[in-house]
């Protein structure tokens, strides 16, 4: 079996193009980060709005590296019993019910309180023992044979002690269990934060990690990435439809849309059999990509405008043009 | 290279960037990953190991960009530009030797062979700028010109990095020439030749203290801000301390967001102990109590904006403004003799206009703390209430007006706390016009404040004793 550092980045070009292969398309400021990630086996935390690919690239690559991909999702009030291990504690009682009469047995002969506890500590702590323990997400990534990729989603969700307690996995892929040691992790996970800036991480961790900024990408990589992710989309409509969500990024808006909104509209558009954005087009599709309603109303109101716009953007042949806006 | 990684990082610090020991050994291994051929790939490499927040990024991207920008040695007459930033080699790395091989001087009878290749002289004629510059930035590593302070070690480092490049053989050029007065031509030229690498080598130790020299003295001045009076404080140094007071006041911020819940005693969570008492076959081993969140304080904030505080003014209000970003319900109000919400404006507007604006419509001469309290009293009064902190900044100098003072028991009794920060010393408390001595017994914190280091204390106690007594 293949384990996670069997597979070897050699150069940053090697990671964007096989991300590219699992169409992940992304710019060679994020391929340097996770290329340096990979080589220097540290974690990474990955900032920017939401729906911009954070999740997505620990997907890819744990579909490029070939090994399980384990997600721990934060939340408020997230603490060790839910994210590294807890006791099964029904197994447990259980076990201590059917084995009553082996104990009993076990004791025959001890004459006394003091040898009967002599003779239970002959043996090893059974119900404390690895058996009985059930694994969660960090636990199984530390477990796994071949490595893993290790996403801890929306950390900036968490409460700050679930924060400090992370300190330990990140920064030498061990963790403490009190009653069985500590535990390292066999093969080094490959481990992503991800990060929507609710609330600032403390510098503790972010001593521990690398990091990685994802802005909204450029008019020519948002182009690249519909491309690939809805085939079928015609060159034409692409262009018009990424200029128009640039422009609409620029307006003054609650939630701007993200990739993953844009990837949306283009499905709706495809299954719409739409040629060209149009006014009435743009109109009904509008809350597709725009979440809010104040947004929505405020995007109406410029709709002429930004169309125009989005329509003399997407003529320009170069792309320099697209850049100013994002 | 560990030695230009080394200047890279000092010169970050110099930006205000905060760069750990940890950092450094990341970034050290990254550029030994990445190497230094690729100038995006390296500002990729370290910008991910070296930088932690967005904003930062930003910094980094122009400390990077000014840093590996290759300082070259103007040739004369100027005009020529230098080496294109395009594929810079990191200053200072070319090999010494390289200097030997190129550029022929005009070799004049004087002439004398440097230690290091080439007689300075030589270069400067023929202007050879890339030997020229590979032995400036030699000189300056020698020197060790990364260590540089203050703009009065200028001249210090100028001199001593001419004469590491030679200055005393060409001095003792130019005065041989003289001697031999049939070459008055060649004196000319070489005393131009040295008045040109004084200018250049003076740039260049400019260049670089702006780059290294600014955090050390931006430390020792932050340290002066701190402690002085703030009516001695410039108002050129408002922005810097605009800085200041928000980065106290995001510390606080992140000491006191952490006491959130506070358990109330006596009351089980029930479903929580049975949830977790499974465990132990329904015996309740580890009780859950039920909590409380704990409110943010609610604080109404009013600061006298009159002549005779007219100096502090200004920074009480860069506080009240800082307050306003930290503490989630703030309302801010103005007085000279009257009372004014500026709440709105505070929201609207950034800090050095808002600031600005409430000293223009709000200010003047004439305060009337009677009238504000009875201001307050009118409009305020039904809003305070056991949750409310109030916090006023003033002089409490009445020009003589009739005091009210028994609005500030009624006010005393109604909030949670009201504290009273004056600018004037103790002592000076009750002299002439000051009412304070009458106000202070309805205040549960009166104390003197004309320092930040005077603010954070109060903000700090402020925030502690609001989470403790909620």
């Amino acid at each position: 079996m293949k384990s996670l550092h069997d597979s070897h980045f050699d150069t940053v070009d090697v990671v964007s193009s096989r991300l590219a292969d699992v169409d992940y398309i992304c710019t060679r400021e994020l391929a340097t980060a996770v290329y340096l990630a990979f080589n220097l086996e540290k974690p990474i935390l990955v900032e920017g709005p939401a729906g911009v690919g954070k999740t997505e690239l620990a997907k890819s690559m744990a579909t490029i590296l070939d090994v399980p991909l384990i997600r721990l999702q934060c939340y408020e009030g997230l603490d060790e019993s839910k994210a590294l291990y807890e006791w099964k504690y029904g197994k447990q009682l259980l076990y201590t019910q059917l084995l009553k009469d082996k104990l009993a047995e076990m004791m025959q002969g001890a004459v006394g309180l003091a040898a009967s506890i002599e003779r239970l500590h002959g043996h090893d702590d059974l119900f404390f023992s690895e058996h009985f323990l059930e694994p969660r997400p960090l636990y199984q990534a530390l477990h796994q044979e071949r490595g893993c990729v290790l996403l801890i989603d929306e950390i900036d969700k968490s409460d700050p002690e679930f924060e400090a307690f992370l300190l330990e996995v990140l920064s030498d892929f061990q963790v403490s269990v009190p009653e069985i040691g500590t535990i390292v992790a066999k093969v080094k996970p490959l481990v992503f934060l991800t990060s929507n800036n609710t609330r600032e991480m403390s510098d503790a961790l972010k001593r521990r990690c690398l990091h990685l900024h994802i802005p909204f990408p450029e008019a020519k990589v948002e182009r690249t990435i519909l491309e690939r992710r809805v085939p079928g989309l015609s060159q034409t409509l692409n262009r018009e439809l990424v200029a128009f969500v640039q422009a609409v990024r620029a307006i003054d808006l609650k939630k701007q849309p993200s990739v993953s909104e844009t990837i949306d509209w283009a499905k709706t558009l495809l299954l719409l059999n739409a040629e060209h954005l149009s006014l009435d087009l743009v109109r009904s599709t509008l809350n597709v990509f725009l979440k809010f309603e104040q947004d929505i109303a405020s995007a109406t109101e410029q709709l002429p405008a930004l169309l125009a716009q989005a329509r003399k953007d997407a003529e320009l042949p170069l792309s320099s043009h697209h850049a100013s806006h994002a | 290279m560990q030695a230009t990684l080394e200047d890279f990082f000092k010169a970050l610090r110099g930006s205000d960037i905060e760069v750990s020991l940890n950092a450094q050994i990341d970034a050290a291994r990254a550029t030994a990953l990445v190497g230094w051929r690729e100038r995006e790939l390296l500002k990729s490499a370290l910008g991910a190991t070296l930088v932690k927040t967005v904003p930062d990024r930003a910094i980094f991207d122009q400390t990077f960009e000014r840093f590996f920008h290759f300082d070259t040695f103007g040739t004369r007459p100027a005009g020529q530009p230098g080496a294109s930033p395009a594929a810079t080699p990191p200053p200072g790395e070319q090999p010494q030797s390289n200097a030997e091989g190129s550029g022929q001087g005009s070799g004049g009878p004087g002439g004398c062979q440097g230690s290091a290749g080439q007689a300075l002289s030589q270069l400067l004629l023929a202007g050879d700028s890339a030997a020229l510059s590979r032995r400036m930035q030699q000189a300056a590593r020698d020197v060790g010109l990364t260590d540089i302070w203050f703009f009065t070690q200028k001249g210090y480092y100028t001199q001593k990095i001419q004469q590491a490049m030679g200055l005393d053989l060409l001095d003792r050029e130019i005065t041989e020439a003289r001697r031999q007065t049939q070459a008055p031509q060649r004196v000319a030229e070489l005393e131009r030749a040295r008045k040109h690498l004084f200018n250049e080598v003076r740039n260049f130790v400019e260049r670089k203290l702006s780059m290294y020299g600014t955090a050390p003295t931006r430390e020792l001045h932050d340290d002066f801000l701190q402690t002085q009076k703030l009516s001695n404080i410039d108002r050129r140094d408002f922005a810097r301390m605009h800085e200041i007071v928000r980065k106290i006041a995001r510390r606080l911020a992140e000491r006191h967001a952490r006491r959130k819940r506070r358990e109330q005693r006596g009351q089980l969570d029930f479903r929580r102990t049975m949830r977790a008492n499974a465990a132990y076959g329904g015996v309740m081993f580890e009780t859950f109590w039920r909590s409380t969140k704990v409110e943010r304080p609610r604080v109404v904030a009013i600061c006298d904006v009159s002549g005779s505080v007219r100096q502090y003014a200004r920074f009480l209000l860069l506080f009240l403004y800082s307050l306003d970003e930290l503490v989630s319900e703030v309302q801010s109000f103005a007085f000279t003799n009257h009372l004014v919400d500026v709440s709105a404006t505070f929201a609207a507007l950034p800090v050095e206009q808002a600031v600005d604006r409430v000293m223009q419509a709000v200010g003047g001469s004439g305060t009337d703390y009677g009238q504000v309290l009875q201001d307050i009293d009118e409009q305020l009064m039904h809003r305070i209430d056991r949750r409310t902190t109030v916090l006023i900044l003033g002089d409490a100098r009445n020009n003589r007006g009739e005091a009210h003072a028994e609005i500030m028991r009624t006010l005393y009794g109604r909030a949670r706390r009201v504290i009273w920060l004056n600018p004037e010393p103790v002592s000076f408390w009750g002299l002439g016009d000051s009412e304070m001595k009458r106000y202070a017994p309805y205040c549960h914190i009166a104390r003197e404040c004309n320092s930040l280091r005077h603010l954070e204390r109060t903000l700090d106690e402020l925030l502690r004793t609001n989470s403790a007594s909620a």
